[in-house]
């Protein structure tokens, strides 16, 4: 009740956090990705493209371009339009221009390891193991945004072919920012000017970024009463799982979402995970029913 | 601001339509479909299944399996568990368990086209080949467009063990052999006695005759005219037979490889259009040929 009551004050003073329940504007671009994809790198360089003027930081970026899961429905509302919005959400078909930002997610599982131990939502030495099993089974305490699988492939089969749709892959604007970034600016409509993207991606370095995470931690939403000794801007690089992530982890993971990752041109190397594929033609609906009912016996 | 104190007030009270902020618990199954694609006769059927004590009706299946935006927090939380529950959103991972109904996107778009008839929303002969394109983009449903809806579910969970793909013409031709199927989804033993029990509750003959008793106390019906029908034609293959080719034409850019994918005849596919035809290929791959707006 107590936490009803909170709602209901946050509500009439618009101070609660908007998450799918702010009103959309038909200008609106949103920024839309699984957590620890890039997408705050992504924000500072769009931020940095669009506001050349703006010093951006943390201390800003909320106010350019707000984050749906940290901003209030208010700080929604009095965002200048057209708005860039920030959102983790899976599909949600009001939303009409789409930046959409993939990431490997057998690299994606490791950030969001430490990131989950730098929000001490799990202890130091929780088993990566373990944590690869949440994250692929939907148990993690941030399960309201699908699991990778579901939250990707609900955006990317919807809307993958719109125009009103682009799609960035961390690991290609690791590799080429600047050309990532231009493709963003033609999507976005602006002048593709090519001394404008580099400064955006100068401004939106790694190493800058740490910088600034070490001084603004504190003023960040994101960051703030969360462990220091922890950093928000991590490797900065693609195909850390290599080395780090266990190959029964690859594996899972590669057997629960390996077609869409093939589909987005990330590379299995399990062999397992090719059944994973074969299971997806139609001819296996009945066969999902049929195993969904000895599951439940064998339970019991 | 009355009106939002209002809002709140339900809010805190738990009186606020459920909707997106349902909450579930794991043993619960949502009958998912799109709008117009059998949903209300699938809920007859699965309704007779659980009580096949006394007859069904209009008003004890939306009691039974109640939809999501229509009834309270509160109401919700009242049900006796397992609970059944109707919805017609586009994926919401909440949902533990999925019995997800599909149906032709081109007859989907005539009932659809006759229910905003009804539903007083279009004048009548308002001209269809002007209503198509509106459909196809997803303007004309508060759910997204038929490709939306269809694929975010089958994107997000068709490999899931607790995401059950029925088609509404497969229902159609063998009602026994797909309720057989809901029925083991749900646990219920499936006796040839209550399949049998549930499927005589739920002919369209039946069903038209009780719309005409409780029309005006159904929620879908109440407010709507009373010389349209909401049970309709109960058939497959409509679309086909009254679409333009112009209007079929739209509806296959749009959406063509996940109809093919799902079995459903496009001028492109070949002519086993009753099965599905692309065993060959993948549903993610069918759908990235997908062409949205």
């Amino acid at each position: 009740m107590n936490y009803h009551l909170q709602l209901l004050v946050k509500k009439v003073l618009g101070t609660d956090i908007a998450e799918r329940n702010f009103a959309i504007f038909p200008d609106d671009t949103f920024l839309v990705s699984y957590p620890r994809s890039g997408n705050t790198w992504t924000r500072f360089l769009i931020a940095n493209l669009v506001y050349p003027n703006a010093d951006v930081s943390f201390k800003n970026i909320e106010r350019l371009i707000p984050d749906t899961s940290s901003q209030s429905t208010r700080a929604l509302r009095r965002t200048p339009r057209p708005r860039i919005i920030k959102i983790h959400e899976y599909f949600d078909h009001r939303c009409r221009k789409i930046i959409c930002i993939v990431r490997d997610p057998r690299d994606v599982v490791l950030s969001y390891y430490d990131f989950q131990r730098k929000y001490r939502h799990i202890a130091d030495g929780y088993p990566l193991v373990s944590y690869v099993n949440d994250f692929v089974s939907g148990n993690l305490n941030s399960r309201d945004w699908g699991t990778w699988g579901e939250n990707v492939a609900s955006w990317f089969y919807t809307r993958g072919k719109s125009k009103d749709f682009l799609l960035l892959r961390y690991e290609d604007m690791i590799a080429d920012p600047v050309r990532e970034l231009a493709r963003a600016a033609a999507f976005l409509g602006l002048e593709p000017d090519p001394a404008r993207i580099e400064q955006a991606v100068q401004r939106s370095a790694a190493d800058r970024m740490r910088e600034m995470e070490k001084t603004q931690a504190k003023d960040w939403v994101a960051t703030k009463n969360h462990r220091t000794d922890i950093p928000f801007v991590r490797v900065a690089q693609a195909g850390g799982w290599k080395e780090k992530l266990p190959a029964e982890c690859v594996a899972q993971i590669e057997a629960a979402w390996g077609d869409t990752m093939v589909a987005l041109g990330y590379d299995l190397v399990s062999a397992t995970s090719h059944s994973a594929i074969s299971r997806s033609t139609p001819g296996s609906l009945t066969e999902s029913t049929t195993g969904a009912r000895s599951q439940k016996q064998g339970a019991r | 601001m009355i009106a939002k104190l209002g809002a709140l007030a339900r809010h805190l009270s738990g009186n606020d339509p459920a909707g997106r902020n349902l909450s579930t618990f794991p043993d619960d199954t949502f009958i998912v479909s799109y709008p117009k694609s059998g949903n209300t006769w699938t809920r007859f059927l699965v309704a007779s299944l659980i009580h096949d004590e006394e007859p069904m009706t209009f008003l004890k299946a939306d009691k039974v399996i109640p939809t999501v935006d229509s009834q309270s927090r509160k109401y919700f939380k009242s049900l006796p568990r397992p609970r059944v529950i109707k919805s017609h959103f586009p994926f919401d991972q909440n949902y533990p368990r999925v019995i997800y109904i599909v149906r032709d996107p081109k007859d989907v778009a005539v009932s659809q086209y006759h229910y905003q008839i009804k539903r007083k929303v279009l004048e009548d002969g308002h001209p269809i080949d002007e209503w198509i394109p509106r459909y196809v983009a997803g303007e004309t449903c508060p759910y997204g467009s038929w490709g939306e809806n269809v694929g975010s579910w089958l994107a997000a969970r068709q490999q899931s063990p607790n995401f059950v793909l029925l088609r509404y013409e497969d229902m159609i031709q063998r009602t026994d052999v797909e309720l057989i199927k809901i029925a083991r989804f749900l646990d219920i033993d499936p006796t040839p006695e209550r399949i049998q029990w549930a499927i005589g509750q739920s002919t369209a003959d039946r069903m038209r005759k009780l719309e005409q008793k409780e029309a005006g106390e159904w929620q879908s019906t109440k407010d709507t005219r009373k010389d349209k029908f909401f049970v309709r034609s109960a058939k497959a293959g409509e679309g086909k037979a009254t679409l333009s080719p112009a209007a079929i034409a739209q509806i296959e850019l749009a959406w063509g490889p996940l109809m093919q994918w799902l079995g459903y005849e496009t001028a492109s596919s070949d002519r086993r259009g009753t099965e599905p035809v692309l065993r060959e290929r993948t549903f993610l791959e069918a759908a990235l040929e997908q062409r949205v707006r």
